[in-house]
């Protein structure tokens, strides 16, 4: 997890008291220039020069990205109340994992609570809603107490399960990528939706998924 | 790019004619509340940011909205001597339309001598529409990041916030109060490359842009006028799209306080709202520096459009 703290020196009076921990290490880009990512509905694609994972592939965060029909990395992550929570947990019935770029973001929120206001929907569907991002359990617990979230934030501090899953970023590494999954009750991925500034969308296309299945 | 500093007011009050329809004191500049999740786009309504003050109603006891030991919270005068002139702030115009007027009389004449017209009117325009840009970008960064201590920006930070919770005072700031410190800006950058170079086109550049930039605060300044109060051929250029619009910039002043910045022409508004060009740069900012932007923070009132000034005196 790499701590941002700005260098005070250099620009004094801009950073008032708003430093924070970046949730998105430096490693991420590279995994993520494997995979497309959507911005505006144009598609960019990197094409990775990356080498393959030599005989230390546990020390490297390179990985696969989940693809649709693919069974995904499972993940132990806590959530806003600080229980663990397994994917193994909801197995036997859809979930919607989305993997968003941080708590209390105008993106973010709108996304939350577009989530929160179609939950009765998700319910219906008999899915879980889980929200994944870099932020530790006490900012997910304020930013689910502030706008009344009814669903799981779980918090992937250093952003592990995000490269696990091979999210990709946006803006050329620049942000942490907005993706959501939808896994059916075999746990495989029905759906991958990608938008980083359209976040409400992400809710019309799962539910037009789960609708489907 | 500046506006001047409109903390300096002496501690009194001043009763408003409230026509703000919206709740002020309440609204949130997150368009995402516990209750809604949409409606990023503000109601339009094109006058809605004028409030007129009365004059009949100034009153000398202190608001209940003032708080006495910062002057920046006081509501302003309307004849404060803030928005006066003075012969300093005369001279630096004339400086800088001056140092403007030599640039694209520079521009005309290396035209006529090299009887090449096209490019130095395209650069020109070129030099209008990145003007506007150009205006956009300085206003989204003094009305989001910093604050009345940051270095060399500090007193314009500070002065787009008392712009937000008073926008009236700018139709009642005398001209060359509201431009000097563009124009002695103008001056300074413009001069040197009005000195050095005699390139017709990029002195029809330097020139449009430069006094489209030093004029964008009397362009703002109208942008909060009323139809009825305006000059008729300024109200033709706002309705042409030439200048900024009254509507497109009133528009800026309400929720959620975080589009519309241009005000040149406006013609960027469009185009860097409908994709989120500065939010993306605020998501960059934030995920790099650690920086919250003001526009993601809940308004306080330092902030918010003061419409509403309870008094005692009636």
């Amino acid at each position: 997890m790499a701590t941002l703290t700005l260098p005070k020196h250099s620009l004094p009076s801009l950073l008032p008291s708003q430093t924070r921990r970046n949730p998105f290490s430096q490693s991420l880009s590279i995994v993520s220039k494997s995979s497309q990512s959507q911005f505006f509905g144009l598609k960019f694609s990197f094409s990775s020069n990356l080498p393959v994972p030599s005989s230390t592939p546990a020390k490297t965060s390179i990985v696969a990205k989940v693809n649709k029909g693919q069974v995904p990395p499972s993940f132990t992550l806590k959530d806003q109340d600080g229980k663990t929570v397994s994917l193994s947990k909801f197995k036997g019935k859809p979930v919607v994992v989305y993997f968003y770029p941080a708590d209390e973001t105008p993106g973010c929120t709108k996304q939350a609570c577009a989530f929160r206001d179609s939950y009765e929907k998700f319910k219906k569907a008999g899915a879980e809603v889980v929200g994944i991002s870099g932020d530790d359990t006490s900012s997910h617990k304020a930013f689910a107490k502030k706008y009344k979230l009814p669903y799981t934030l779980l918090s992937d501090e250093g952003n592990k399960v995000r490269k696990e899953w091979g999210v990709p970023s946006d803006l050329f590494g620049t942000l942490p990528g907005r993706q959501t999954y939808v896994l059916d009750k075999k746990g495989e991925v029905q759906l991958v939706y990608n938008n980083q500034f359209q976040p409400e969308k992400h809710i019309d296309e799962t539910l037009k998924l789960l609708q489907s299945l | 790019m500046a506006i001047l500093p409109h903390h300096k007011y002496p501690l009194r009050s001043l009763e408003h004619v409230p026509t703000c329809h919206h709740l002020c004191w309440s609204r949130a500049r997150l368009t995402c509340s516990a209750t809604t999740t949409t409606s990023t786009k503000p109601r339009s309504s094109p006058d809605q940011l004028i409030i007129e003050p009365r004059l009949d109603r100034l009153v000398t006891t202190p608001s209940p909205l003032v708080t006495p030991t910062r002057s920046r919270n006081t509501s302003p005068l309307l004849n404060d001597p803030n928005l006066l002139s003075t012969w300093s702030h005369r001279a630096w115009v004339a400086t800088g339309c001056t140092t403007v007027l030599i640039s694209l009389a520079k521009s005309m004449v290396a035209a006529a001598n090299s009887h090449i017209w096209l490019e130095p009117m395209l650069a020109g325009y070129i030099g209008y529409i990145l003007s506007d840009l150009g205006s956009g970008v300085y206003h989204w960064g003094i009305d989001n990041y910093g604050d009345a201590s940051t270095p060399i920006f500090g007193s314009q930070i500070e002065a787009f916030q008392g712009h937000h919770k008073w926008p009236w005072t700018i139709t009642r700031r005398q001209f060359a109060n509201n431009l000097h410190a563009l124009a002695r800006a103008t001056t300074f950058i413009v001069l040197p490359i009005v000195m050095l170079c005699d390139d017709p086109t990029l002195q029809g550049f330097v020139g449009v842009c430069s006094g489209c930039i030093m004029f964008s605060q009397q362009f703002h300044a109208w942008a909060h006028g009323t139809k009825s109060k305006l000059p008729p051929p300024v109200v033709a250029l706002q309705e042409a799209g030439v200048l900024v619009s009254r509507t497109q910039h009133s528009a800026h002043h309400r929720q959620p306080y975080n589009n519309n910045y241009c005000i040149v022409s406006g013609i960027w508004n469009e185009f860097l709202d409908k994709y989120k060009v500065f939010e993306a740069l605020e998501m960059v900012l934030f995920f790099k520096l650690g920086v919250r932007p003001r526009s993601w923070s809940e308004p306080n009132s330092n902030w918010t459009e003061e419409t509403e000034t309870p008094s005692p005196v009636h």
